[in-house]
């Protein structure tokens, strides 16, 4: 954090600076479709693309406005809708067809209460699941989770370098809280976004249109328009993006949508740890919660109390080289979460054997600091 | 070609090919986008352009995202053929529509067979009266869809229906994809497979069955009069120079003593009276001394009636928990703030130590708050109530470093 005087503010709502974002990454093409709590992003992308003379432009349903992002990244350019949990329930067909044709587009989910319509200027994190298990066959979706408005910044460049790189759909899991609320940010301490870059395939025109060796590499990408031949299907296809079914390279395909995702696990994460010496007790949670978390401790700490919490931001790939590493010592995991059950306490049991699992849940406003500082023996 | 004998999708695929000969287009500039069933399979026929085979009934909103992103943020020399089948163009008639509306510069060909073929003969929304499917064994009861017509009424200046074996549709096509915008090109077909067979008709029938239904044959409209959609949208939105707004309107903070301590304040009026850019003033007036805030807005559903709310949080280390757990203050300056104030139980969990500035004609409200009323709304006008009851509330509190609104 700067010092007073070397502050730079701005007063901003997560959801305008997630826009900021994407226009730092190099995002050419928005599509929209209105709902609460994510209109804001929308709104702003039209004032920012169409000054510029890029295309934001209003699609007539959320299954348009993920299709026109899809067809435009595939003439290569980056991409970016916005949405929440009743739109993204109508894109999860575009989205699976995203993953299998490799086409790097960013999706903001902005959460609201749910199911159904369910409460559109209520807060919740109950799409946690719903967005990492939208595919089809078990395939890992990388998802990041803002739980600020420079995180929003950060994390919508962040899901455009992981969309490009990894040619991949990814999608930022904001929610009604972090995405409506108009917040001071340091505008001097945001990430650089010059990094953000797609690999063009600028190879031998022989070349097949997926041209990997490891299951784990990434094809170079080539864009429909371009002098390479795209042949591209939603259908299983071989490396050549030919229709085929059960041959051994297809296959082969089918399991690198997988592995060029889950090899890069521990690069990909992104969190933040909060250690304390001799703690037992560590704290997890994302997003807005994980903000209520981070209150519990400092509050927890002033009353004597050992507990260490570990921020997650990039929620899938699950960071789990990060969470054994702040397990160390640990003997109770508390996770913290606005929603029922326990979704990404589901996802990271494993992790955690032989240590007391405390899950805190609540829906339909946010979980307080004071609930979770309860849960901290 | 992978259809069976006596398909007309061979035909159609025969004429798009012609087409495509005929006026020379490099492959590289031509992007075939197939949709969802046997039609959709042309895409392996074409081994030289562009194709992307996409989902069902979605073709058209591919189309229009490649064609749109190509035009204007590319080199803008795409051609973007959509083949699609009538089941397609019954379950993404949405996209079809649009894509006519923007009068984005696409060109459609519809294969309409009156069925489902791939999965089984089901009838679909343009098979006509009587038609027997599997799925309408006693014959369909429901007319058809006329999709060149709907799609004249949504301003498509260039559409055509012929029967697939007619000889035109190569150059049918070819005029379609020279045509500068939204084109459709229907082609009536026979799946020989369950349409013949079970409807004991052929060929030669077609023509009678789509007079029955008063859908006509040849060159349906061909005009130019609106523009396509990108050569509008560029002249609407020009290539601009533009530099992020984030970085060029920040506050540096002053050097000014830190604020001791969190503070929380909630305002609370009616719609349509400043309150919440109100309390963006308060917070605007903090952050130029170099602290930190949240803001918080809310109302009912209709967004112009009704209560008013924002919930701000002053700080000088960021805002973790962005809850109002306990306010330092509480502005009410209306009836319906109060309300809503009540409602949630604000006023309750006040302590002596927090104020209450009132306006005057607010009703009674019961608190352990020390509450100062004042006339705001006659004396100023209900449109600067808050912001005056905001500034009186700041004189009130006992805070370092001084607050003020910013002006």
């Amino acid at each position: 954090m700067n010092s007073v005087t070397e502050r730079r503010l701005r007063f901003v709502s997560g959801n305008q600076m997630i826009a900021y974002g994407a226009v730092a990454a190099g995002c050419r093409f928005f599509a929209g479709y209105p709902i609460t709590p994510a209109s804001g992003i929308y709104r702003t992308m039209i004032e920012e693309l169409q000054g510029r003379g890029e295309v934001a432009i209003s699609a007539p349903d959320e299954i348009s406005a993920l299709a026109y992002c899809v067809g435009a990244s595939m003439a290569g350019h980056k991409a970016m809708t916005a949405t929440s949990g009743p739109g993204w329930a109508l894109m999860v067909e575009t989205f699976q067809y995203a993953l299998m044709t490799e086409t790097p587009v960013v999706v903001v989910l902005v959460q609201r209460l749910g199911p159904s319509t369910g409460g559109a200027t209520q807060g919740a994190q109950g799409d946690v699941l719903f967005s990492e298990y939208s595919v089809s066959g078990g395939y890992t979706v990388p998802v990041l989770c803002p739980s600020n408005v420079a995180e929003c910044y950060d994390l919508t460049i962040e899901a455009f370098a992981w969309a490009e790189r990894l040619r991949s759909p990814v999608i930022l899991l904001s929610d009604k809280e972090v995405g409506m609320m108009n917040e001071s940010v340091d505008v001097g301490i945001l990430r650089d976004a010059s990094d953000v870059k797609r690999p063009m395939s600028g190879g031998s025109l022989t070349r097949k249109m997926y041209d990997f060796v490891h299951p784990a590499d990434i094809p170079a990408f080539r864009n429909v328009g371009g002098d390479q031949k795209v042949t591209a299907t939603g259908s299983a296809h071989n490396k050549s993006g030919e229709l085929r079914k059960n041959d051994p390279e297809t296959m082969e395909v089918l399991l690198h949508l997988e592995e060029k995702i889950a090899a890069r696990t521990s690069e990909l994460a992104i969190t933040r740890l909060d250690e304390q010496t001799g703690a037992r007790t560590l704290v997890v949670s994302y997003g807005i919660t994980a903000r209520a978390a981070r209150e519990a401790a400092k509050a927890a700490r002033m009353c004597g109390k050992k507990v260490s919490v570990l921020s997650i931001q990039s929620l899938f790939p699950v960071p789990e080289d990060r969470i054994r590493q702040a397990l160390s010592g640990i003997d109770r995991v508390v996770v913290a979460e606005e929603n029922f059950g326990g979704q990404y306490r589901s996802c990271i049991d494993h992790l955690c054997a032989g240590r007391e699992m405390v899950g805190v849940n609540r829906i339909g406003s946010m979980i307080t600091p004071g609930e979770i500082e309860a849960a901290i023996v | 070609m992978p259809f069976c004998k006596g398909c007309g999708h061979s035909q159609a695929i025969r004429a798009i090919n012609e087409a495509l000969v005929e006026l020379q287009i490099p492959p590289s500039q031509v992007c075939l986008v197939t949709d969802i069933g046997c039609v959709g399979l042309a895409d392996s026929l074409f081994p030289s352009i562009h194709t992307v085979h996409t989902t069902h009934g979605r073709s058209t909103a591919f189309a229009t995202g490649i064609k749109t992103a190509d035009a204007l943020l590319a080199e803008q020399r795409l051609r973007t053929i959509v083949l699609i089948g009538d089941g397609g163009a019954m379950i993404g008639l949405q996209h079809l529509v649009n894509a006519a509306l923007l009068n984005v510069d696409i060109t459609v060909v519809l294969c309409n067979n009156f069925l489902f073929g791939m999965t089984g003969g089901q009838n679909s929304a343009f098979s006509p009266y009587d038609f027997v499917t599997t799925t309408t064994p006693r014959g369909n009861i429901i007319p058809p869809l006329d999709l060149c017509k709907i799609a004249v009424d949504s301003g498509a200046e260039y559409v055509a229906r012929f029967l697939a074996t007619d000889k035109k549709i190569g150059s049918a096509i070819a005029s379609a994809i020279l045509h500068p915008g939204f084109a459709l090109v229907e082609l009536v077909e026979l799946c020989t497979e369950y349409a013949v067979e079970m409807n004991s008709i052929e060929g030669r029938q077609l023509s009678r069955i789509l007079r029955t239904h008063d859908q006509a044959l040849g060159l349906l409209a061909q005009k130019h009069s609106r523009s396509e959609f990108t050569d509008r949208y560029r002249d609407k939105y020009p290539p601009h120079a533009l530099s992020s707004s984030l970085f060029s309107h920040s506050v540096g903070g002053l050097s000014a003593p830190e604020l001791g301590r969190r503070l929380e304040v909630v305002v609370a009026g009616s719609a349509g009276e400043k309150v919440q850019s109100s309390a963006r003033k308060l917070c605007e007036g903090a952050m130029a001394q170099g602290l930190f805030c949240t803001q918080k807005n809310d109302n009912p559903v209709t967004q112009g009636s009704g209560f008013s709310l924002s919930e701000i949080i002053v700080s000088p280390e960021e805002v973790e928990f962005t809850g109002i757990q306990s306010p330092d203050a509480v502005v009410v300056v209306s009836n319906d703030g109060c309300h809503e104030l009540q409602e949630r139980g604000t006023f309750e969990i006040l302590t002596p130590n927090s104020i209450v500035v009132a306006d005057a004609e607010v009703c009674p409200f019961a608190t352990q708050a020390a509450v100062s009323r004042l006339p705001f709304r006659s004396s100023f006008g209900p449109q600067n109530a808050a912001l005056h009851a905001l500034d009186h509330m700041l004189k009130l509190m006992d805070f370092q470093p001084k607050l003020a609104l910013c002006q």
